[in-house]
């Protein structure tokens, strides 16, 4: 049974580029291009790992991930904020926001893999399925 | 003065001559009676011895012949002298005859051997050579002595009478002429000691006083010359103290008055310097030129070039009217009106009585009774600004401090419309630049957000590739894939170095103090270099002093700078070693990177911490880096407290080193 990953991102080529490094490593990918549609995707297919932009249309990414932490239902799923806001503070904005960890533009997909890994191993020990 | 008693000289001499003669008098009568009492005595003795003498004549025979009675008769004729006194004949040891003076009687005859008083004298009487008999005679002195007294009273009498008429004739000479002229003179010298010098002294004796009198009369007159001249000099010295103290008057005044211009200009200066509030400086310039004009309402025009007429900007001590009034006839360049002339001169125009100013055009200022007029344009390299006028409602020319300091206040007006328009203008520049700042700051955000996203393409399907994501890649496009990845982190590089220095000269660069362990950071950015380091085949060796403190700072700033310097530290050593080095020195972190590379010159030390510099030109191009690096880590070093420098030789590589307070509690600088 492979683990689903929520990429919420507007931008194509970021997508493709989580795509396929993702689904290179047997995971299934969910989809959404802005804050609205990631919130509602989150309900309905319930991911093991969120990948956030913060630039989104519609609401932003710390608005999605507010809306999603303040899910009991959802509250445990990690969210890692991706961003090219990369100007000081806008890690802790994300933290504050109620994201789990920060990866800032341009992204190394091999280090971000190592910290997705990371975090499902975490779900995986914590038993929720 | 001195306290002996006064004694006039008159009766000191009277004393002193009458008591000369007196002495003189007195010694001439006693001696006189001493003498005449001889006499007297002398007479007196030959008087008995006449006595004896008679009657050793007339008694011998009467006693030869026993006739007792002739006897007692002779004796009783004998007392017809005075002075006999007693009288006894006897013959052998028989008395005779015997007669006492009834005066003595009782005192018997012993009583006359006191030859003081008496003369005592006997003698024998002889007939025809045989004694018959002797008689004996006393003779009393009374009558000498009677005749002394009456001699000395006599005497006295009379010398007091000449001591008397002495007495009053020297009294009357001395007073005539010593007492009197000295008593005048006395007076004399009195009424100058008093100050009158005017009354000549009489000096009409030609003797020593009259000398005397003339002398102190010439001393008179030269006292009085004197006088006359001390007076003329006392008066010559009051006038100069008169116009001294005018003087002093015044310049006190002119001082005073100095002063307060000083003051009013010192005031008008301050409200110049400090207000770029138009109106309050032009008020303050207004109502100072009304004061020190002495004027009663001062009026400031602005220039309307269009027009060329003046129009009210602000006043002093106008009524309304008057002010509504000149807002509808208003003063054109180049009328009557002094403002107008003032204008067209460009000079200061006086009008000392509007009355003999046929038809000035300005009626209202008549009819608010203004009679002299002091108008000076604002005028600045041939602009017309404005103008400043003074109004006076009494006739007459201004006084000429007021005129000077008008000018001066119509300069101060020039600086202030100036200095308004600068505010104005600076205010336009800087709300210009604060809009410029907010734009970079936002385009600086934008950029960063919008350059890194298609470079996150990039290098994400570069490594990708490269992971083999897609499959097999043939070696030529690996070595050129890797190309592509390198020159995408440099550009990654320069927009995070551009972005952090922008933000650094925003003053928004903001370092978020942390605990932080300084080996961990150590360790940690070496091991992100040492593939780096393997890769150019140099060594890289820690030398970390134990027990190094946990610090306090922006850990990732910090790790940004020994990133830096060790990158550098590399790409600019070609074989050898990167030695890192960190202790605690002077409550300081102090770490530094060496290399074994080429080495820097002295004077080009400072030089590579200066932004967009490095050494060589063409070692930018060659080694790739901005030159934003060491700009950037020096103001992280500074900015947490610290300081970085260099030390370098040509040949025997360079050492960075920074010295960091171990904990920073407040951000230094911006």
């Amino acid at each position: 049974m492979s683990r689903s990953i929520l990429v919420i991102e507007d931008q194509e080529d970021n997508r493709r580029i989580l795509r396929d490094l993702l689904t290179s490593r047997g995971y299934n990918i969910i989809e959404a291009t802005d804050g609205l549609a990631g919130v509602e995707s989150a309900g309905v297919h319930r991911p093991d790992l969120i990948l956030m932009d913060i630039q989104l249309p519609g609401i932003d990414g710390y608005e999605a991930t507010r809306r999603i932490k303040a899910d009991p239902d959802l509250n445990d799923i990690p969210i890692i904020a991706v961003t090219s806001y990369a100007l000081s503070g806008d890690d802790q904005k994300a933290f504050t926001a109620g994201c789990d960890d920060y990866v800032a533009k341009p992204f190394s997909p091999r280090k971000l893999l190592v910290k997705i890994e990371h975090y499902l191993a975490q779900r995986k020990t914590g038993g929720n399925g | 003065m001195n306290n002996y008693p006064f004694t006039s000289v008159s009766r000191r001499f009277s004393i002193a001559f009458v008591g000369v003669v007196t002495l003189v008098l007195l010694v001439f009568a006693i001696m006189a009676i001493i003498l005449d009492s001889a006499k007297v005595n002398a007479d007196l003795e030959k008087q008995l011895d006449n006595a004896l003498k008679l009657s050793s004549v007339s008694l011998p025979t009467p006693l030869w012949n026993l006739d007792n009675t002739v006897v007692d008769d002779f004796v009783g004729a004998l007392f017809l002298h005075q002075a006999i006194v007693y009288a006894e004949v006897v013959w052998g040891n028989q008395l005779i005859s015997r007669k006492i003076d009834d005066r003595f009687s009782q005192e018997g005859v012993e009583h006359f051997s006191d030859s003081a008083q008496f003369i005592d004298k006997s003698t024998d009487i002889l007939f025809e050579g045989n004694k018959v008999g002797s008689i004996r005679l006393v003779m009393s002195r009374e009558s000498v002595k009677h005749k002394f007294f009456l001699n000395l009273i006599r005497v006295l009498s009379l010398t007091a009478l000449i001591i008397f008429s002495i007495s009053i004739t020297s009294l009357f000479i001395t007073r005539k002429y010593i007492a009197g002229p000295l008593s005048r003179l006395q007076e004399s010298a009195s009424s100058i000691a008093h100050g009158n010098l005017d009354t000549p002294i009489d000096k009409a004796s030609n003797d020593e006083i009259g000398q005397l009198a003339m002398h102190l009369d010439e001393m008179r007159e030269s006292i009085k010359n004197l006088f006359v001249e001390v007076n003329k000099s006392k008066e010559k010295i009051e006038e100069y103290s008169r116009t001294l103290e005018q003087k002093v008057d015044d310049r006190t005044q002119e001082l005073a008055q100095s002063v307060e211009e000083l003051k009013a200009l010192g005031e008008v200066s301050q409200v110049v310097g400090s207000s770029l509030d138009l109106d309050k400086v032009l008020g303050s310039i207004v109502r100072h030129a009304v004061m020190f004009s002495e004027a009663d309402c001062g009026i400031m025009f602005r220039y309307d070039e269009e027009e060329q007429v003046f129009i009210s900007r602000m006043d002093y001590g106008a009524s309304r009217e008057f002010v509504e009034a000149l807002r509808k006839t208003r003063p054109q360049k180049g009328d009557q009106s002094a403002m107008g002339q003032a204008a067209l001169t460009g000079e200061l125009v006086q009008i000392a009585d509007l009355h003999k100013v046929p038809d000035y055009p300005l009626k209202c200022v008549i009819d608010e009774g203004f009679r002299a007029l002091l108008a000076v344009p604002l005028l600045r390299e041939d602009k017309l600004f404005g103008g400043l006028v003074v109004q006076r409602r009494q006739a007459g020319m201004f006084p000429e401090r007021g005129v000077n300091l008008l000018q001066t206040f119509a300069a101060q007006s020039l600086i202030a419309i100036r200095n308004a328009g600068l505010f104005k203008e600076i205010e336009e520049k800087g709300r210009q630049l604060a809009r410029a700042d907010k734009h970079k700051s936002e385009f600086l955000a934008n950029m960063s957000h919008e350059l890194r996203t298609p470079l996150n393409a990039i290098l994400g399907y570069t490594e990708l590739i490269l992971d083999r994501i897609y499959g097999e890649v043939p070696e030529q496009i690996d070595d050129v894939l890797k190309r592509l990845e390198k020159n995408g982190r440099h550009l990654l590089s320069l927009i995070n170095d551009v972005l952090d220095l922008s933000k650094i000269e925003a003053g928004r660069f903001k370092l978020s103090l942390n605990d932080y362990s300084m080996v961990e950071l150590i360790q940690t950015v070496s091991a992100s270099v040492e593939a780096l380091v393997a890769e150019k085949k140099l060594t890289m060796k820690l030398i970390l002093a134990e027990d190094l403190p946990i610090g306090k700072g922006d850990d990732q700033r910090l790790a940004q700078v020994l990133l830096n310097l060790l990158g550098n530290a590399i790409k600019f050593t070609e074989e050898g070693e990167i030695l890192v080095e960190a202790e605690v020195t002077n409550q300081s972190f102090q770490v530094s990177v060496s290399d074994t590379g080429a080495g820097i010159s002295e004077e080009d030390l400072t030089i590579v911490f200066k932004e967009f510099q490095q050494v060589d030109g063409s070692s930018t191009k060659t080694k790739g880096g901005t030159g934003l690096g060491l700009s950037i880590s020096k103001k992280i070093i500074e900015m947490h407290g610290g300081r970085i420098w260099l030390t370098s030789e040509i040949g025997n590589g360079s050492t960075f080193t920074f010295s960091l307070p171990i904990r920073v509690e407040q951000q230094r600088g911006g």
